[in-house]
């Protein structure tokens, strides 16, 4: 059972790109999955963060740690990579965390007009007033720490832009012409690339100049395209926003 | 280019030119990019900043941040990527932000958290470095600031502690370590046989944690068994930093001190 902050209303870019990337991954490893919304997901999961699998008497929450679990059951889609292949695969999943995933992030808690907008309804939108503004509130505080601490503070919305092109452009140049990163089965970074990619095409926001950046380079689209109707049209399964 | 570079950085010790990891990216990009770069080392004087280091500076700028420097560099045409392919230069990012992500808090705790290794090494280091009474605030600073960050990427809201990522981030440096190790193999440069950016990153923040003589040494016992790595550094220090460590003796003699515990801390922050 896969728990994740209910759709439509609550549901932020980073979580939604996070729930899909998980989604996308076990889809992948042919496991069948029940999705679950809850609007206190990130308080019942055992690291704070969504989404989280709920297995027999077993939680894990997280990409990085339901990878190793998955494969711990017998499940893996990198056993075909060699040494120097598993590296460039970490060294990839951690690119797209550390600029992708920040990039929504600081868009999400630290641009005042998604702030204003989008962020703070959604966010606190299952909570009686003024619940859902403290809860707001303190989680933006918590984001600008962090931003602060790995010196993103002081980033400029077009610098963060930046950055997410270079991060894309970074992807569409290891991707090349190929159906997935490493040929031709798709494995967990596929899975992150493909959550990620796809949320930000699909989200509404105040601009849309993060879902442009990632347009430019139409390999990276085919390459969601490709993803989406193989793994989630073809089983009829459940919708994916 | 003729405008002339300045790089205000951190000094070096234990047979590094410098012993931040920061600076030491910097200063090994240039001299695998051919940059002449003038190297003022920060001092006992009042002269220059202390804040953000390494700092560039030329005529009309003032540059701070490896990556914002090493932009600033190839703009000069000081490239040391020429010859990479665009899936190289897409690989380089992937890697330091794995370096960034995997590396950097463990290599943080071991220089800033980690007390034995703070109060014995780290802090009396630093502290030589700069002018009283800067001397009894900015290291703390800098330790705050790398516990900070440490907590804020890994720990888990909304009470942050220490003990449970401590473990955490020294098994992600060594899986970190071993596939950097992997990466390598038994080429001399990770893309070829010039260095690039990736080496200079690499060798920024393995440099320091292979050479710098700490109590607490769990992270450094494990990148010495990954022989590749160490003799990846010893490679770079021997080829492009020969030449300016004999400018370094005098600090070396302190290092001496430091290393045989004849130096008492006399501050009394302690």
């Amino acid at each position: 059972m896969l728990y994740c902050i209910s759709t439509g209303e609550q549901i932020l870019l980073s979580d939604n790109a996070a729930s899909l990337a998980v989604q996308a991954f076990l889809q992948m490893c042919n496991l069948p999955i029940k999705v679950v919304c809850r609007a206190n997901a990130e308080y019942m999961s055992p690291s704070g963060k969504v989404p989280f699998i709920h297995v027999g008497n077993q939680v894990v929450s997280e990409l990085g740690p339901i990878v190793q679990f998955v494969k711990a059951k017998g499940h893996s889609l990198s056993d075909g990579l060699d040494e120097v292949q598993k590296a460039e695969m970490k060294a990839y999943m951690e690119l797209v965390n550390n600029m992708l995933l920040t990039a929504e992030l600081y868009l999400q808690w630290c641009d005042e007009a998604t702030v204003g907008e989008i962020t703070h309804a959604r966010y606190g939108s299952p909570y009686p007033w003024p619940l859902n503004h403290i809860l707001a509130y303190q989680k933006q505080w918590e984001i600008k720490r962090k931003m602060k601490a790995i010196g993103w503070g002081k980033k400029t919305l077009d610098q963060v832009l930046e950055d997410v092109d270079q991060c894309c452009q970074a992807l569409s140049q290891r991707l090349g012409t190929q159906p997935y990163f490493f040929n031709k089965q798709p494995t967990e970074l596929d899975a992150l690339v493909f959550g990620h990619l796809y949320t930000i095409l699909t989200t509404q926001l105040t601009n849309d100049e993060l879902s442009e950046k990632v347009k430019n380079y139409s390999n990276l689209l085919a390459f969601c395209r490709r993803i989406e109707q193989h793994y989630f049209e073809d089983r009829g399964k459940d919708r994916l926003s | 280019m003729a405008a002339s570079l300045e790089l205000s950085c951190w000094g070096g010790g234990w047979g590094l030119p410098s012993v931040h990891s920061e600076s030491l990216v910097v200063m090994a990009y240039a001299k695998f990019s051919g940059a002449p770069l003038k190297v003022n080392v920060i001092d006992n004087t009042w002269r220059g900043s202390r804040g953000d280091v390494p700092i560039l500076t030329t005529e009309d700028n003032i540059v701070s941040q490896p990556a914002k420097i090493l932009n600033f560099l190839r703009k000069q045409k000081y490239n040391a990527d020429y010859e990479l392919s665009a899936k190289q230069g897409a690989d380089t990012l992937a890697y330091i932000a794995l370096l960034e992500e995997k590396l950097l808090p463990a290599v943080l705790h071991t220089f800033w958290v980690e007390s034995d290794n703070y109060f014995t090494v780290t802090k009396p280091w630093f502290a030589s470095q700069i002018p009283f009474p800067l001397s009894l605030i900015l290291p703390g600073r800098m330790s705050r600031g790398a516990l900070n960050r440490i907590l804020l990427t890994r720990g888990q809201p909304p009470l942050y502690h220490l003990r449970e990522v401590e473990a955490q981030i020294y098994r992600d440096a060594k899986e970190c370590l071993n596939l950097l190790s992997n990466r390598l193999g038994t080429s001399q440069f990770f893309f070829g046989n010039t260095p690039s950016t990736l080496d200079a990153y690499v060798f920024g923040f393995l440099a320091p944690l292979y050479k710098v003589r700490f109590p607490k040494i769990q992270l450094q016992e494990h990148l010495k068994q990954l022989s590749n790595l160490c003799r990846f550094c010893d490679d770079i220090l021997s080829s492009y930093f020969r030449i300016s460590l004999g400018a370094f003796s005098c600090v070396n003699r302190y290092q001496q001190q430091i290393d045989f515990g004849e130096v008492h801390s006399h501050d009394s922050t302690t």
